[in-house]
């Protein structure tokens, strides 16, 4: 466990490190990834003075020390696109990631494990084999295109749903009318996450079905005459699920680099989005801020899967 | 059924290649060649984008360019890959757990956020995009070829060798790289796989070449015109997507055979 979270906090090391150097190892002034462009508007002496609020004239390692003091205060900058601090931008858009990947990746792991099971129990048949390729082919489409497919067909040609953001604008509706609205902006931006990463749980549990199908302990529970209900999910299932927590951790991944470009499909205001708009504004400080939170995000639920595995499976020390 | 998948895979290939090869695009794609918005004509197979230019040839001219950056972004991620996989291996001990902790970093890092903050610093350019996808894809393919080497490096035949006096040079070139070129190749192509992915997603944030013209390209403006919200999305979102599928889906069957083919063991399942 000691070695795991060394390398956590290893990775954050390095991605606050990155954050700190590329502004200042790019060609140019490194001033105008901390105010915009209009830096080239600026007098020689605002650009002094401005130079010497963000501590830019100070030697390079007091300049990283300063940074890791101001971010220990959750102080991410200053973002001048949105005329707010980068920590307060983040914090709105956080929750809408977490609701979106979060019930992306419960269906996308709970349909991988339930077919995949089931793909194993029947392994080799027609129900194998359309599950298989079905799920070999969502998996090399890109998120984003398959997002704009079901955005024409459901939102815009059939009009079930609407076409972006994460609730009707001005509605200010309440109650189960609120939830509704919340529900049906969610649904499209999680259907084209979840299918898109579905196949990662579904080859994990088929595969270790298939092993787990083949033990002995099986047989003798077959042979006990336990139902074949019985013996998938009381007696199976149980071992089978052990490598589905690896990936679980691997799936976060894809999910959020999936939640990138399907909120921006969807214009979804996430984190994702935010990141996309942060690019497209040129505003660094916000695209520093969101991809720190990112990765701040994905070892976290690492290392809550870390717990978990131990938890399940006791040969497991950490 | 194993083979045969294999086989689709190698056509799918085969017939994109050919389109990147052979196929001329009717049309310089970054000219404006007729009225913008066309549906599909006799003159414009997929009609033409929202400043007239012609689909067809957006879409020919972006199969060389993701092509490109698949093959040529996963040769470079494998070159790497081999290069730590082999070092790791056989140095062992201090070496061997510095490099895969390297590689745990590398693997736990979300990587489009990151590629979208450097591919925003260093500028949208092909060669930025070749570099970012191979500087971070090389890791999984380094400790694949890692535990192959800790595999060979036991067997008899090399341990002999080793023991008649053979040098480092020497194993690598007659005994370690012989028997790592399949499971290499077979990661090449996972990988090709992977970085066509990443590679559209790039372009489709605004992140690619704006000179060469790829699959995302082409979807970033369908998708910032808005050509969802109109029945152009048949001949204007289809295609390109339908194209970017295809290759991921040849590169990762053919990988999946080549994988059951230098790996016996994963051969009954």
């Amino acid at each position: 466990m000691t070695v795991k979270l060394a390398s956590y906090a290893l990775v954050l090391l390095l991605a606050i490190t990155l954050n700190f150097l590329l502004p200042r190892l790019m060609p140019g002034t490194p001033l105008r990834f901390f105010v915009g462009d209009d830096v080239a508007l600026l007098s020689q002496e605002s650009i002094q003075e401005l130079m010497a609020q963000h501590g830019l004239d100070k030697p390079l390692w007091e300049q990283y020390l300063r940074y890791l003091w101001q971010l220990a205060q959750g102080d991410l900058g200053y973002s001048y696109q949105e005329r707010q601090p980068v920590l307060t931008v983040l914090l709105e858009r956080l929750p809408w990631t977490l609701l979106l990947t979060g019930t992306a990746l419960l269906l996308s792991t709970t349909i991988g494990i339930v077919v995949g099971a089931l793909a194993a129990w029947r392994y080799g048949s027609a129900f194998d084999a359309l599950a298989l390729s079905l799920f070999v082919l969502l998996d090399s489409m890109p998120s984003f295109w398959l997002g704009m497919i079901l955005i024409a067909l459901f939102a815009v040609q059939l009009g079930w749903f609407p076409i972006f953001g994460a609730q009707t604008p001005w509605a200010s509706l309440t109650g189960w009318e609120y939830l509704l609205d919340i529900l049906k902006h969610l649904a499209l931006p999680v259907l084209t996450l979840t299918l898109t990463t579905i196949s990662g749980a579904f080859l994990v549990m088929r595969s270790a079905m298939l092993g787990v199908l083949g033990e002995d302990y099986i047989r003798t529970a077959r042979s006990k005459g336990v139902s074949e209900f019985g013996v998938l999910y009381r007696h199976a299932l149980r071992n089978g699920l052990l490598p589905v927590t690896t990936v679980f951790m691997i799936n976060l991944g894809f999910l959020v680099s999936g939640a990138t470009v399907v909120e921006t499909v969807f214009s979804y205001p996430g984190l994702g989005r935010l990141l996309y708009e942060a690019v497209l504004q040129r505003d660094y400080p916000l695209m520093q801020g969101a991809f720190l939170l990112i990765t701040l995000s994905v070892l976290a639920a690492n290392l809550v899967a870390d717990l978990l595995y131990s938890r399940i499976d006791p040969r497991v020390r950490v | 059924m194993k083979s045969v998948l294999s086989i689709i895979g190698l056509v799918i290939l085969g017939a994109l290649g050919g389109i990147a090869i052979f196929t001329p695009a009717p049309y310089d794609p970054h000219e404006r060649v007729s009225a913008p918005f066309q549906p599909p004509s006799p003159q414009h197979w997929l009609g033409t984008n929202d400043i007239g230019q012609d689909i067809f040839s957006e879409v020919v001219h972006g199969t060389r360019t993701s092509l490109l950056v698949g093959v040529v972004a996963a040769t470079l991620a494998i070159l790497l890959g081999v290069v730590v996989g082999v070092t790791a291996g056989y140095a062992g001990r201090s070496v061997d757990t510095l490099l895969m902790r390297v590689v745990d970093v590398v693997l736990v890092v979300p990587f489009l956020p990151l590629m979208i903050l450097l591919g925003a610093y260093l500028g949208p350019s092909l060669i930025t995009v070749i570099a970012v996808i191979a500087a971070l894809m090389w890791a999984r393919p380094a400790r694949v070829i890692r535990s192959q080497v800790l595999v060979l490096k036991n067997l008899a035949y090399v341990e002999a060798a080793h023991a008649i006096g053979g040098s480092f040079w020497h194993l690598l070139r007659r005994h370690i790289i012989p028997a790592i070129v399949p499971l290499a190749m077979a990661q090449l192509v996972t990988v090709a796989s992977s970085a066509i992915l990443i590679e559209s997603s790039l372009a489709f944030l605004g992140l690619g070449d704006p000179v060469q013209k790829s699959w995302g390209t082409v979807l970033y403006y369908a998708q910032a015109r808005g050509a969802f919200l109109t029945g152009a999305w048949v001949w204007w979102v289809l295609p390109p997507g339908a194209l970017i599928t295809l290759s991921v889906l040849g590169f990762a069957l053919v990988g999946y055979a080549l994988e059951r083919r230098s790996n016996p063991r994963l051969r009954h399942h």
